[in-house]
């Protein structure tokens, strides 16, 4: 960490680590749960970017964390109906790994 | 210790938890051991939002994400276990993760590039009152506070409407 890079980068640096460790997971993971915490990851990645945005630069500070406020809203919905729609699969298919309820040819 | 030493200190603090859990996330073969790592991170992204003076979005990050939403997925977990236990199958090929770490990397390095090359403008962060949001949010911003709720609103009557759907056949 050196001592020139501001506080705005390192606060940005660690929002775009999470988004990058988000991605690699909804790769890499091959059930629908691991890919909604990977999900959950990049969420947290947006949110801390956008509040350190309207925090430690001259921009609106209410704008930053309403917006935050209103991702962790958007990301408590998803997860009700990744949560209803993961049931709804595994009751159907009996399986929730990607490559057991992948129906198409290819 | 001064206080900017202090704020270095718990932000290394902070970044590592964050790490460790983002990677605990990832890579951990259960998935309840991949949803403990997500709390780690919820946490410490909690830590960073007091350490940047937003204590009202530290509390909410912990009473949503930590209060609503892991406990969301560790239902889903729960209820759909197979024999294997909450673990994933199969093995991922060294060719499938290097490409998998190629495409996660592009964007985050395109960003990391913006990020280190934007114009410097930082401030002091400053403290808001809950009274402050509270007046914002029913002024200026009263569309998207409605919004959110129909939005969670039809989120839960869709998911009650899928948990009520009969065994069809194939």
């Amino acid at each position: 960490m050196s001592s020139q890079m501001s506080p705005l980068t390192m606060y940005q640096l660690v929002g775009v680590m999470l988004l990058c460790l988000g991605l690699l997971g909804f790769i890499l993971r091959r059930s629908l749960i691991g890919m909604l915490i990977s999900v959950e990851l990049m969420l947290n990645g947006a949110g801390l970017s956008i509040v350190a945005a309207g925090q430690l630069t001259p921009t609106r500070a209410d704008l930053s964390q309403l917006s935050t406020l209103l991702v962790m809203g958007l990301a408590a919905a998803e997860a009700t109906l990744v949560l209803a729609i993961v049931l709804v699969v595994a009751k159907r298919f009996g399986s929730i790994e990607t490559e057991n309820i992948s129906e198409l040819k290819g | 210790m001064t206080y900017p030493e202090m704020a270095k200190i718990l932000f290394a603090f902070y970044a590592v938890l964050i790490a460790s859990g983002g990677i605990m996330a990832v890579a951990a073969k259960s998935l309840v051991r991949a949803l403990l790592g997500l709390i780690l991170t919820l946490f410490g992204v909690s830590g960073l939002y007091m350490l940047m003076n937003a204590p009202f979005l530290a509390l909410m990050q912990m009473l949503i994400y930590v209060g609503a939403v892991v406990v969301l997925i560790f239902f889903a977990i729960m209820l759909t276990k197979g024999a294997d236990r909450g673990r994933e199958s199969g093995t991922i090929s060294c060719g499938q993760g290097l490409l998998a770490i190629l495409a996660a990397a592009a964007p985050a390095a395109l960003l990391s590039w913006v990020c280190l090359h934007g114009k410097n403008v930082a401030r002091e962060p400053v403290e808001l009152s809950i009274r402050v949001l509270g007046k914002a949010l029913l002024n200026e911003y009263v569309l998207a506070f409605e919004l959110i709720s129909v939005v969670l609103f039809v989120a839960m009557a869709g998911a009650v409407l899928l948990g009520f759907e009969r065994r069809r056949a194939r």
